[in-house]
């Protein structure tokens, strides 16, 4: 570590820090030069035909396509052996199918088949707890009998945990490894083999896959699962599936939802038949406060304590908005209770925070039973969960009996007027209301008790959360769809189109990004960068990277800004965070720093026990290995494509300058000019006036700065941000910055500056 | 100077002669009062500091969001700066897309033509609050409304009554003073009858009687003196503390130090006497100023023979010489 301080005679030149005398292989910068390389077999195996791999008939060999009765698959299922692959099926496995027998969808399972060999699509509804997720796959397995064809049923989840977590289950359901008849494969995870029959996914999985076979030849049944979550993806393979299914007659595709909007699917699919199996639920009576609430948050927590006080028994869930508001109420909670417990005798309480960054085992705890009386015969222990919306259709966790919901919940927002994609605290919709309150009937009749009043429900909440196609920068998607083969994107026929502007944003964002030529055909680079699972401006930032000679590094800063936040900053330990973090800053900003934390994370200081270093220096080491992971998956992506892993000597004056025109190539849409003599700055072209966010190392006399994303609070934010020089932009992005194009101004003023400078410059050697 | 021409624009007629009939009168144009050097110079350096200036913290945010409704609000087809040359308009139109339209299927009717506004939450409060609030408002400012149309006939009768009130207040202080100060003789004078001298030196500083022992009477009297002099004392204590609040303790402070920085021990005997709720003084307040007055009036009466009118302490019951009890009865 200490060799990578600037020392002092460097500090004249901060650009160019050097490392000293160390052995090549040792320099932390150059690390990425001397990974060893890993023969991985990328992607997915040809599946040259299905090699009737086992040759012992099994149960399913005298099966039917399409003809299944209940009755036979509960035969074949019986065992004594296999049905998929004849070996003996375990003790285990019979005590699953117990309990699977008593899912409220086996008993329709006959009505499912009936309608799903009758029908090419087929809109099926069952609440949370029905058992769709694991049960409708295997029913279609079995009547599909992809095998027979050689080819696969895949079933989409919206979420990345959801599709490891329920394939493996299968797995444990249908008696077979993971991995071989039923396997997973989400964003740079592929686990599937020869034999997979049944494959859980990602919806974007599926949406990268149907790009490169738009057809999606390899799949006899397609299952499109919790629907009604309306993820973008989700969306855009709706609509594909749209057209698909006319091509391709002998596709089935079931859609899958845990709502009862369901009509609006069917419509969407020419009338397709509907199947509803209710969930196992209990009544939910539901309790609305008098007057609005002045303070959602306090309101919230002193609901959970009347709750903790006066109700019987049973497992409190609080919705709120993110990360820090429910650390603080886990902390809040935990001493209030503490206090009832020494002077009312209350029973003990046990609360836990659940959201997306935390890490999984904590996120297991939420799954331990509450705690026992403090002494024998006293009161009942009670668990609280205080989590974010994940808890509100994904996470089955029982036991819950009272749900506080003060109706607040964090969404993307995204406006093509002001080119802001930020996340929002925002009203939930009554929809998502329904479901928060469902929550409390899972194992016994519950109460929902809602922060606001009745007539706020009424008047104030929207019927369903917008979907997020309409709440995206659609560029990526635009990109998909092109590689997917459509070209009329105006009239593609979405289940909820977007606003045309954020269109028009997308595409000329394309345009200016080279992606697409102006008649909006794909480009060569726009090809290359629709391989990339990244946002066009990354992707194209990663494939010119080459002709700055910085590729590893942009390799990495790339891995590292597509994964959470690499700094860890406890409320209680801020200012040592701080300190740690300034060991690692690059006054030339923060996407410097971030490298320069990366690259220490694989020098020779952290190598030996990397949790460590890690916890010492105030950093993530999840954030860390996933981006170490992300780098290889797109490192493979470069190879394949012929991009030149490149980088400039680091004792060059231009190492960290070339990295920074690099950062240019990509983000000059991003760029923010400081306004006069304070704090705040305009962005470019939007004119929106932002500051630099407070976690930044870079000190404001920075005249431009690059930007990595734009934070709408009540103050404008942009956030990890990196000075550049106004030449750069010219040079790099002439269509962008085409003069002529700017509203008069103080930034076009300070641009035509920079122009005749250049001219000035360049007459100067001209005349010499 | 264009500016400097009288004659209307216009009247670019061939003939030359001035047509008399049809002449339009132009308004004598003020002529545009020169600006001397000196006022250009003051112009000047105005509208520089007004430019140099740096914006506050509040002007800041409020011009941000201003910016940024400014652009939420206007479509980007309708903006020129966005809409012309456009490429990925122009792709789109390419595609057959009219810019009003929406995307998507045609059957699909309910396709959204703008995009999903952007709300800012700023605070915590609860959902419906926002609404209530402004509903609240405008029943406030309806209310008022009907107020004020209501008494807009009977102005000089509201500020009449509203004089007369003032003036009854005013007297009602006067007579709590007078019912007061009579009250302490009277107790003086029996202190030195019983020849308790103690109690006289304490007597003018601090009432020791507790608050609720006070006559009701003019207990609102005492209190409120009671009042400001608390105020006076913390804000004397609060300035002879160097910032620190007079009750602050520090421990490495010894007593000596105490005597240096003048840190005595405060008294606040008063103070818990004044937090306390007082329901049967706020009652008294709440009657009407002229019934007070008159309650006072009659307790002189009684207690002292004074007439609170005459501003005269008669020596017989009867009050012989005093007109009446009212203050008509004195005019």
């Amino acid at each position: 570590m200490a060799d990578r301080r600037p020392d002092e005679q460097e500090m004249s030149r901060p650009k160019k820090p050097r490392t000293g005398d160390l052995d090549p292989t040792a320099n932390p910068y150059l690390a990425h030069m001397y990974e060893e390389s890993d023969d991985y077999n990328t992607g997915y195996k040809s599946r040259n035909g299905y090699s009737n791999g086992s040759s012992t008939a099994t149960s399913l060999s005298k099966f039917k396509r399409h003809q299944t009765t209940a009755l036979q698959a509960h035969t074949a299922e019986d065992g004594p052996n296999n049905p998929l692959n004849n070996a003996p099926l375990s003790q285990q496995y019979f005590n699953i199918l117990k309990t699977r027998r008593d899912l409220p969808v086996h008993k329709q399972r006959q009505e499912f088949l009936d309608l799903f060999q009758k029908t090419q699509i087929l809109v099926f509804v069952g609440e949370t707890g029905s058992g769709k997720t694991t049960q409708i796959p295997q029913f279609v397995v079995f009547d599909d009998l992809p095998h027979m064809s050689g080819k696969l049923v895949a079933c989409t989840q919206p979420r990345r945990v959801a599709a490891m977590s329920v394939a493996q289950r299968v797995a444990n359901e249908m008696d077979v490894k993971l991995g071989d008849e039923v396997g997973y494969s989400i964003r740079f995870e592929d686990v599937t083999s020869s034999k997979t029959i049944l494959k859980y996914m990602t919806d974007g999985m599926l949406l990268r896959e149907a790009m490169h076979d738009h057809d999606l030849t390899r799949y006899s049944c397609i299952i499109l699962d919790e629907a009604h979550e309306r993820t973008l993806s989700t969306d855009i393979l709706m609509g594909l599936l749209k057209e698909v299914a006319v091509r391709r007659p002998d596709l089935k595709i079931v859609i899958m939802s845990a709502t009862l909007d369901a009509q609006k699917f069917q419509r969407y699919f020419m009338d397709a038949p509907l199947l509803a199996v209710p969930g196992r639920t209990h009544p939910v009576e539901i309790f609305y406060t008098p007057e609005p609430e002045r303070d959602y948050v306090e309101a919230a927590l002193r609901t959970v304590l009347q709750i903790h006080a006066t109700e019987p028994e049973g497992d409190i869930l609080l919705f709120l908005t993110g990360e820090e508001e429910i650390e603080d109420a886990c902390r809040k909670i935990t001493l209030e209770a503490d206090e009832m417990i020494r002077e009312a005798d209350a029973g003990p309480i046990k609360v836990y925070p659940l959201y997306g960054t935390l890490p999984p085992h904590q996120q297991q705890k939420i799954f331990e039973p509450a705690p026992p009386p403090a002494r024998a015969g006293g009161r009942p222990g009670r668990k609280v969960i205080v989590g974010t919306n994940i808890a509100e259709t994904s996470l089955t966790i029982d036991g819950i009996v009272y749900v506080v919901d003060p109706g607040f919940s964090k969404q993307k927002v995204y406006n093509p007027r002001i080119r802001v994609e930020s996340l929002l605290v925002s009203p939930i919709s009554k929809a998502s209301a329904q479901q928060r309150a469902g929550r409390a009937g899972r194992t016994r009749p519950g109460k929902c008790f809602r922060l606001y009043t009745e007539a706020a429900f009424k008047k104030e909440l929207i019927e369903q959360t917008y979907p997020e196609i309409l709440r995206s920068n659609l560029a990526n998607t635009v990109l998909e769809l092109k590689k997917l083969g459509i070209d009329d994107l105006v009239h593609f026929d979405l289940m909820d189109p977007p606003a045309p502007e954020t269109l028009m944003r997308a595409l000329e964002e394309l345009n200016y990004l080279a992606c697409l030529d102006d008649d909006g055909n794909l480009t060569q680079l726009g090809k290359l960068a629709s391989e990339f699972p990244l946002d066009p401006a990354l992707a194209v930032m990663l494939i010119s990277s080459p002709e700055f000679y910085c590729s590893n590094e942009m390799l990495s800063l790339t891995a590292l800004l597509s994964v959470p936040q690499v700094f860890v900053r406890p409320a209680s330990a801020k200012k040592r965070a701080d300190e740690m973090k300034a060991l690692f800053a690059h006054p030339d900003g923060d996407h410097l720093t971030m490298l320069n934390v990366y690259h220490a994370f694989k020098g020779p200081a952290a190598a030996n026990d990397p949790k460590r270093w890690c916890h010492e220096h105030f950093l993530s080491l999840r954030a860390l290995q996933s981006a170490d992971n992300v780098r290889q998956q797109l490192k493979r992506i470069m190879e394949k494509n012929e991009l030149e892993l490149l980088s400039t000597d680091f004792n060059d004056k231009n190492y960290y300058t070339n990295i920074r025109r690099a950062l240019v190539a990509g983000f000059f849409m991003q760029i923010a000019k400081k306004d006069g003599t304070g704090k705040t700055y305009k962005t470019v072209k939007d004119d929106q006036s932002v500051l630099l966010h407070p976690s930044t190392v870079l000190n404001v006399d920075s005249e431009w700065v690059v930007y990595n994303e734009f934070v709408l609070t009540t103050k404008n934010y942009v956030r990890t941000v990196t000075s550049v020089k106004p030449e750069w932009l010219l040079d790099i992005a002439p269509n962008y910055y085409d003069l002529s194009t700017f509203a008069k101004g103080d930034i076009r003023t300070a641009l035509q500056k920079t122009v005749d400078k250049v001219n000035r410059r360049q007459a100067m050697k001209g005349g010499r | 100077m264009a500016t400097q021409d009288p004659s209307p624009a216009g009247t670019g007629d061939e003939v030359d002669e001035d047509d008399y009939m049809n002449m339009v009168i132009a308004e004598p144009v003020a002529p545009k009062e020169k600006e001397t050097y000196t006022q250009r110079r003051m112009r000047k350096q105005r509208e520089a500091e007004s430019r140099g200036r740096t914006k506050s913290k509040i002007e800041q945010a409020a011009d941000e969001a201003a910016a940024r409704e400014a652009a939420l609000s206007a479509s980007l087809f309708t903006n020129p700066a966005t809409a012309s040359n456009n490429k990925g308009l122009a792709m789109m139109a390419k595609m057959g897309f009219t810019p009003g339209a929406a995307l998507g299927s045609r059957e699909n009717k309910d396709a959204r033509t703008e995009p999903v506004g952007i709300n800012m939450k700023e605070d915590r409060g609860g959902i419906g609050l926002d609404s209530e609030k402004k509903r609240k408002f405008r029943e406030e400012a309806e209310r008022q409304g009907k107020r004020v149309k209501a008494e807009e006939g009977d102005y000089r009768e509201r500020v009449r009554r509203e004089r007369e009130e003032v003036r009854l207040e005013g007297m009602v202080g006067a007579a709590m003073r007078v019912a007061e100060r009579m009250t302490g003789e009277r107790e003086e004078a029996e202190a030195l009858e019983i020849g308790d001298s103690t109690l006289e030196v304490k007597k003018r500083k601090i009432p020791n009687k507790p608050l609720k022992q006070i006559n009701i009477l003019w207990r609102g009297l005492i209190r409120q003196r009671e009042e400001k002099e608390r105020d006076r004392r913390m804000r004397y204590d609060l300035h002879q503390s160097l910032s620190r609040f007079p009750t602050y303790d520090d421990a490495d402070e010894d007593a000596e130090d105490k005597t240096a920085l003048n840190k005595e021990p405060s008294q606040y005997v008063l103070v818990e006497d004044l937090e306390e709720e007082d329901p049967e003084l706020d009652e008294f307040n709440a009657l009407d100023p002229a019934v007070r007055l008159q309650k006072l009036v009659d307790y002189l009466r009684q207690e002292f023979r004074y007439c609170f009118w005459c501003k005269y302490a008669y020596s017989d019951e009867e009050m012989e010489g005093c007109p009446g009890v009212t203050e008509e009865d004195h005019d």
